[in-house]
């Protein structure tokens, strides 16, 4: 447990805290390994959670694990409530046709479709007629 | 089959907008000398995004390189950096960043590995970071071979793994004790859709250029003065996955180049080419071929090392002797020690180096200490053959130095580490070479091989009434010219006298140098390169070195902060690092492997990512494509060269019939411009010779009288009319003889 539960640092105090480079910390959050600022904007506070993460983290990386392990290992989930961010792929696929997946799909997935729109862009190209199967 | 760009970029899913490049154009400038180059890297960053950006791109140095300061600037701004020991630094980066200010820091790690981090890029704005860089080339006789990095390979490291994170994006991590907070970017399967690369360099050599020509790029080429080329890329733009190759081919003669610098000093580089020193001295060989048989080698670059090696043992004499290791996570060797290059010997090489295979890590330390040892302690080189793409260089430098064996390094590889293998070669007395697996790969190895085994000249000693520094190399090998730095309070009568086992010659400096910092700058870079190679024990020497010559190094990074109206203090800006491209001709798998990841991490990731673009055509939108496989044998010289017998010649029958299939392959090499002392197969060419002699007295008149004038023609380097590569050995008296009647001149003289 931390030792001031309720104690606030600035990220160059929460870097001097936690023994590593602000930059470092900033990484992390882009990376998806730590939460953001408790309040965002000017005047960014980080809390003792962040604190004890950071800590985790430097464990975990000195036991020898990558960033995407320590991901993992840290079973990082949203706690905001809103549902976890999902990244889809656009395919302009046309001067004015756009076509989305969702990423993450498992190869078989992505190859099959891949493959589908493949021949519609061939069809499309060839001025041919799209039937309703390959669309 | 038709090609049409298709984007498939991470989307925000708040807005479903595209996300937006952060460094857009990377765009190298600068000039070319014949010593090294002053390089002006432009990096152009822009943020779309809603809140402030801090972008982080890493990159390799080349070879003998140093940063010297860069420029930030902007709309309404232009700022330089100042160097400052690193723990400043990066403390005086975070404290612009804390403040809301637009802050830039390029610091450089272990390996030669640079970050430069630019951060509070506000949202919609555009930066641009022009890094000056010192660097040096690839010195040969005729010219020289500059390498830029447009992207950083990843390597091997015992403690770092690699990890596909979503479909063809790969990411590492370095161990923290030994690369500190380095961050290293994410590798992209395909460079399409990432940050846009070009180059426009100027070339002025010190005698005139014949030809400037890329194995990497397609380029365009202009001639302003003999001197004074204009190289530039041909196409508008290009992708950042492998290294940019310059070959520049020049009159190759003694250059010594000066100049004055603002306390008054004089600073002057000699090149001296190995032609001005001697020949080599034809003493029996030891030598282990050292090979990396990693997964980073498979496909084109492990079949070219093993034809390499092959080739090179046509070489030796049965007085010479050998060993081979072969090294990835685990050390396989020929034999425990050094075995004569007979033709039992040569059998057991053939058959060892048809088992090897591209598996695992490279292991390079190790597979050196294994070769070195095999030389137990007496003299004789290590051939070094590898794409050098490991990480934890400094420990492998140390364990070479302690081996005390002299290695040669030929680098295969289109985006590899030329720092470290120049690096390798020089601190062990050696040279190396650095090829792309679509260059003739073998000619290169039988090339460095037979320059490398034999120094034109050993002991060299360079005094001049001033200082040189950095202690030029004891030995001096064909093909690689003499390269001496120092500094003198004046020039005029002043004289360079190089001295060595059996000659001496002087070099006169310029009566009144130009002014300029240039020489000093690559004097320094070269220094700082060296003593970095050093390890930890230089470093307080590091640090007054870079304060001496004002160059960054490990110990002293570059920084500027640039205070705006409207700067936003306390605020969190959002980092995002550039992506790069995986090294063509490197597999993407060999590093990232894919069972280590759930989905839900890797979505996560790919909200980070870049747009990629991928080009479609008639084939699967997520297949690699088919690895360039070589032909089984590239040249029929190299088969020749493969084929020699350990007295010389090459293998028949009888006396007679092996006598005419040497005099064949002679007259082969002839046909292709080889001779007794250039070209790759000189050495091959001096043991044909040997052999004829040996044998001609034995044989009938006829034959003997015509092997004669196959040796004047030989030592003549005048190759005999005819199309000899076509022709079976008993044809070839024939064809000689033939020759003569139809009135070719078949009289070298």
């Amino acid at each position: 447990m931390p030792s001031n539960p309720g104690r606030e640092w600035s990220l160059t105090e929460l870097a001097a805290e936690a023994g590593m480079p602000a930059r470092t910390i900033r990484f992390y959050i882009a990376r998806g390994l730590l939460d953001g600022p408790l309040h965002a904007g000017r005047g960014a506070t980080y809390g003792s959670r962040h604190l004890e993460r950071l800590r985790r983290i430097s464990e975990l990386r000195n036991q020898g694990l990558t960033l995407a392990e320590i991901s993992v290992a840290l079973g990082i989930r949203r706690q905001t409530g809103l549902a976890a961010p999902e990244t889809w792929w656009q395919y302009r696929i046309g001067e004015d046709v756009m076509v989305s997946l969702r990423a993450g799909m498992s190869p078989w997935r992505v190859k099959q479709i891949t493959t589908l729109l493949e021949r519609l862009v061939r069809e499309q190209r060839e001025g041919k007629e799209t039937s309703q199967d390959d669309a | 089959m038709t090609h049409s760009a298709v984007q498939f970029a991470p989307l925000d899913r708040e807005t479903g907008q595209e996300v937006e490049l952060a460094m857009q154009r990377l765009w190298l400038t600068g000039r070319l000398m014949p010593v090294g180059a002053r390089l002006l890297v432009r990096h152009i960053f822009r943020s779309a995004e809603p809140e402030p950006l801090e972008v982080i791109y890493a990159f390799g140095l080349p070879r003998d390189a140093a940063l010297r300061r860069f420029f930030i600037s902007g709309e309404g701004f232009s700022v330089h950096s100042e160097l400052r020991p690193v723990a400043e630094a990066v403390e005086a980066y975070e404290r612009g960043v804390a403040g809301g200010s637009l802050s830039a820091l390029a610091r450089e790690y272990a390996d030669g590995i640079v970050n430069l981090t630019v951060g509070n890029i506000r949202p919609g704005e555009t930066v641009a970071v022009e890094l000056e860089i010192l660097a040096g080339v690839e010195l040969h006789d005729g010219g020289l071979r500059f390498r830029f990095p447009f992207t950083l390979a990843p390597g091997y490291h015992r403690q770092a793994r690699g990890v596909e994170l979503s479909p063809g994006t790969g990411e590492m991590q370095l161990p923290e004790s030994e690369f500190g907070d380095v961050i290293l970017p994410q590798w992209k399967a395909g460079a399409n859709g990432l940050h846009e690369i070009g180059f426009d360099l100027a070339v002025s050599m010190a005698t005139s250029i014949s030809e400037i020509g890329s194995p990497s790029h397609p380029v365009r080429v202009t001639s302003e003065e003999a001197t004074q080329w204009r190289v530039r890329l041909a196409t508008a733009r290009d992708l950042p996955d492998r290294d940019l190759i310059l070959d520049v081919k020049t009159s190759g003669s003694s250059a010594v180049l000066a100049e004055t610098g603002e306390s008054g000093r004089i600073t002057f580089a000699a090149v001296v080419p190995s032609t001005q020193f001697g020949r080599s001295v034809d003493s029996p060989r030891r030598v282990v071929f050292v090979l990396d048989r990693s997964g980073s080698m498979q496909g084109a670059p492990i079949e070219q090392a093993r034809r390499a090696v092959e080739a090179c043992l046509g070489a030796l004499s049965d007085q010479d002797r050998f060993g081979i290791v072969a090294f990835d996570n685990q050390i396989e060797s020929l034999a425990p020690g050094l075995i004569p290059a007979d033709h039992d010997g040569r059998e057991r090489a053939r058959r060892f180096l048809a088992g090897v295979e591209a598996r695992g890590g490279t292991e390079l330390a190790a597979g050196v200490a294994t070769a070195a040892a095999m030389l137990a302690g007496g003299t004789g080189d290590l051939f070094v053959v590898t794409d050098g793409q490991v990480f934890g260089t400094e420990a492998i430098l140390e364990t070479a130095r302690a081996a005390g064996a002299r290695l040669h390094c030929l680098g295969i590889g289109s985006a590899s580490q030329d720092r470290f293998l120049t690096l390798l070669a020089r601190q062990t007395a050696g040279v190396s070479r650095f090829v792309t697996p679509g260059e003739a790969v073998d000619m290169a190895a039988l090339d460095l091989f037979a320059s490398a085994g034999r120094p034109v000249a050993a002991g060299v000693r360079c005094t001049v009434e001033g200082i040189v520094e950095p202690a030029p190399p004891k030995s001096v090998f064909a093909g690689t010219p003499l390269l001496v730095f120092g500094q003198v309070e004046k020039a005029d009568g002043v004289a360079l006298h190089i001295a060595w086992d059996g000659g001496q010659t002087t070099l006169g400096l310029p009566p009144c140098p130009p002014r300029g910092d240039f020489i000093y700058l690559l004097q320094g870079s070269r220094l700082v390169a060296d003593l970095e190679a050093r390890g930890q024990v230089q470093e307080e020497c590091l640090e007054e070195l870079s304060r001496t010559y004002g160059l960054a190094s490990r110990r002293m990074a570059l920084v500027a902060v640039v205070k705006r109206e409207g700067d936003r203090p306390g605020e969190t800006p959002a980092t995002c690092v550039v992506p790069v491209g995986m090294p063509r001709d490197t597999a993407f798998h060999v590093y990232f492997s894919r069972a280590r990841v759930t989905s839900r991490v890797a979505r996560q990731v790919c909200l980070m990512a870049p747009v990629m673009e991928m080009e479609i055509d008639d084939r699967p939108l997520f297949r690699r494509a088919p690895r360039r496989r070589l032909p089984r044998t590239a040249d029929p010289l190299i088969e020749l060269a493969q084929r020699m017998e350990p007295d010389g010649g090459m293998p028949g029958a009888g006396n007679r019939d092996r006598a005419a299939a040497t005099v064949l392959a002679l007259l082969c090499f002839l046909a292709k411009g080889h001779s007794l002392s250039a070209g790759p197969f000189r050495l091959h060419m001096v043991r044909l010779v040997a052999y004829l002699e040996s044998v001609a007295s034995a044989l009938p008149k006829r034959e003997r009288s015509l092997v004669k004038t196959v040796l004047l023609a030989a030592r003549a380097g005048k190759p005999l009319p005819g199309d000899w590569l076509q022709l079976q050995p008993s044809e070839v008296w024939h064809a000689i003889e033939l020759g003569a009647a139809q009135g070719n001149s078949i009289s070298p003289t």
